[in-house]
């Protein structure tokens, strides 16, 4: 088992998984990531060296995600509730905020749109 | 036969056995009230009859009943074994070198040390020593697109091509010890007209001579991205090496060459960052860099400045799938831009010498094979291939440049001044003395005479060696 940002991921977990099970980082980031540290794609987390590793988690201590990156997500929504903007409203009536129609077919924004917005990552809400 | 109805009620008679279907009807057509012509009553009563199926009564409690859903416990479930971690790559990658069930051929010769140079070898087919073989295993020249496992063992033609290389050998040795020279070309030619066996006859031809052999056996394994790299620290601009790479590219010169690289001591003092036994010869040192991967560039590099010093054997470069080391690798730099293959230090070691920027001392080959059944678009390489064989020939007309293709520069440097060997076509004579070692290994049932030599070479696209094999061994026409 390896630590990366204080998850623990087997040894034959691929890098470019692990990197992605977390709330803010995508293939493009992952690559970013993996390319600014010369791991290669088919990488497994076990066949990291120990320097790697440290690096990655510096990285990733440096970058707002997780919880951090929910908090700005949330704090944007809530902004614009306070001000009472067309926009607040929609998400904390959970409706399409950018004029789609919503006689069908909103099924995604009921998903998405509150206040305490949460998505997927490592750690769940 | 006769019809009991008349035809012409026919239409009548269905229609009206339509309509009183409800009455018992004691006519002949009712059981059926099917015509030929039309097949609407059969299709408009089959979901009836499905959904009369459907209402059966549910099985009694305690009933045995078959379950052939998909899922969890169900008898659908795949209980075989799941192939184990690299099998299935290990059988993919498999090289059979014999096959039990061919004859013995009696005339088959060996070739050795000294008759591989010979002229009087051409138009033969002969077979290959075991420790050649060996050898040639160790680097991967056996290719499991080859047809090797179809014979009792190996054996080529050694065709013209085989035997210009032969010439190439020749040349090299005989060249003065102060200016031994370095040859280097590219094999071009149709898909299976046979480069990459030539490649392997290359190896085969250095290793009988004594030569040192290194061999990269796919490029397309050294750009994949597969495999770890790094930043080479101190170069400029940036260039990257692949430890795991190079450490079995190591291994794989240690186990080819371990007869010739025991012989020699090493006598500069390489600085590597692994500790190292005071007396070593270069067979302990590239078996170093195999076992120590984090040091594997490192003792590369010392292994190439041994190899080359005064007095040391000459060498045999070789790489297959030319074309994939002509373009991006999949590696990204740390700003993730892709890194040119050219930018990997084995690629570059390698490059080096196929562009004439470094030579080597002791003389040698550097053979480069192009591929056509798997590489990448590489409009630089098409290009240069076209004119080196335009200035071969001694065209006034040289062929020129398609503005409207991308260049990529680098790739053009490095193949300026490249010379190419085509492999053709086999001649006529080439491909009787092939067919008739296919027929006394009993993998040919024919009589090898003139016109089914002649009917098979041309079958084969005039006597394309692949499409031969496959049109007289593989296929049962």
């Amino acid at each position: 088992m390896v630590f990366i940002f204080g998850f623990n991921f087997p040894e034959q977990t691929l890098v470019k998984k692990s990197l992605q099970t977390f709330y803010g980082i995508g293939p493009q980031v992952c690559q970013r990531i993996m390319a600014r540290f010369h791991i290669h794609k088919t990488a497994k987390v076990g066949g990291l060296k120990n320097a790697q590793v440290l690096d990655l988690n510096a990285e990733l201590s440096q970058m707002k995600i997780e919880n951090d990156l929910r908090r700005e997500v949330q704090d944007n929504i809530r902004r614009l509730r306070d001000m009472g903007t067309y926009r607040g409203r929609r998400h904390a009536m959970a409706l399409p905020v950018r004029g789609q129609r919503t006689r069908t077919q909103t099924a995604t924004s009921r998903k998405l749109n509150k206040i305490e917005r949460g998505g997927s990552g490592q750690i769940k809400l | 036969m006769s019809s009991s109805i008349c035809l012409r009620r026919l239409p009548q008679l269905s229609s009206e056995s339509s309509i009183h279907s409800s009455i018992g009807s004691r006519n002949l057509l009712s059981s059926t009230q099917t015509s030929s012509f039309s097949t609407s009553t059969a299709r408009f009563a089959s979901p009836l009859m499905k959904k009369k199926t459907g209402q059966v009564a549910a099985p009694k409690r305690g009933a045995k009943t078959l379950n052939v859903k998909k899922g969890r416990g169900g008898s659908g479930r795949d209980t075989g074994r799941k192939p184990a971690i690299g099998e299935r790559k290990a059988l993919r990658k498999r090289i059979v070198l014999s096959n039990t069930n061919a004859l013995e051929v009696p005339t088959l010769q060996d070739l050795t040390k000294d008759n591989v140079l010979d002229k009087a070898v051409e138009g033969k087919v002969m077979g290959i020593p075991g420790e050649v073989v060996d050898a040639l295993r160790a680097v991967e020249a056996f290719k499991t697109s080859q047809g090797w496992s179809l014979f009792r063992r190996p054996a080529a033609l050694m065709r013209k091509e085989t035997v210009q290389i032969a010439e190439l050998v020749k040349q090299v040795e005989a060249g003065e010890a102060k200016a031994k020279q370095t040859i280097r070309k590219v094999l071009v030619g149709d898909k299976m007209s046979g480069k990459s066996t030539l490649v392997l006859q290359g190896l085969m031809i250095a290793l009988l001579r004594n030569w040192v052999v290194i061999n990269l056996p796919d490029a397309k394994d050294i750009v994949l991205g597969h495999t770890e790299y790094a930043p080479l620290p101190g170069s400029t601009p940036t260039q990257y090496y692949q430890e795991t790479y190079t450490a079995t590219l190591l291994s794989q010169i240690a186990k080819a060459n371990s007869e010739i690289l025991s012989k020699i001591q090493v006598t500069s003092k390489p600085a590597l960052p692994i500790p190292t036994p005071p007396k070593l010869n270069l067979l302990k040192l590239a078996e170093l860099g195999a076992a120590n991967p984090e040091a594997s560039w490192p003792v590369f590099v010392a292994l190439w400045k041994e190899l080359t010093l005064p007095g040391r054997p000459p060498i045999m470069m070789a790489i297959d799938n030319l074309a994939h080391v002509m373009r991006n690798s999949e590696y990204l730099s740390a700003d993730a831009k892709p890194v040119h293959a050219h930018d990997l230090t084995i690629v570059r070691h390698f490059v080096d010498h196929l562009s004439g920027t470094k030579t080597l001392p002791n003389g040698g080959i550097i053979l480069a094979a192009e591929t056509k059944s798997n590489s990448p678009a590489c409009p630089a390489l098409d290009y240069s291939i076209q004119l080196a064989e335009a200035r071969q020939l001694g065209r006034e007309v040289l062929p020129e440049w398609n503005p409207y293709k991308v260049v990529d520069m680098r790739v053009m440097e490095c193949l300026r001044n490249m010379e190419v060997l085509r492999s053709n076509g086999l001649s006529k004579e080439e491909a009787r003395a092939i067919m008739e070692y296919y027929a006394a290994s009993g993998m040919l049932r024919a009589k090898v005479d003139a016109p089914f030599v002649s009917e098979r070479w041309t079958l084969a696209g005039q006597g394309n060696i692949g499409e031969l094999e496959r049109a007289s061994v593989r296929a049962r026409i």
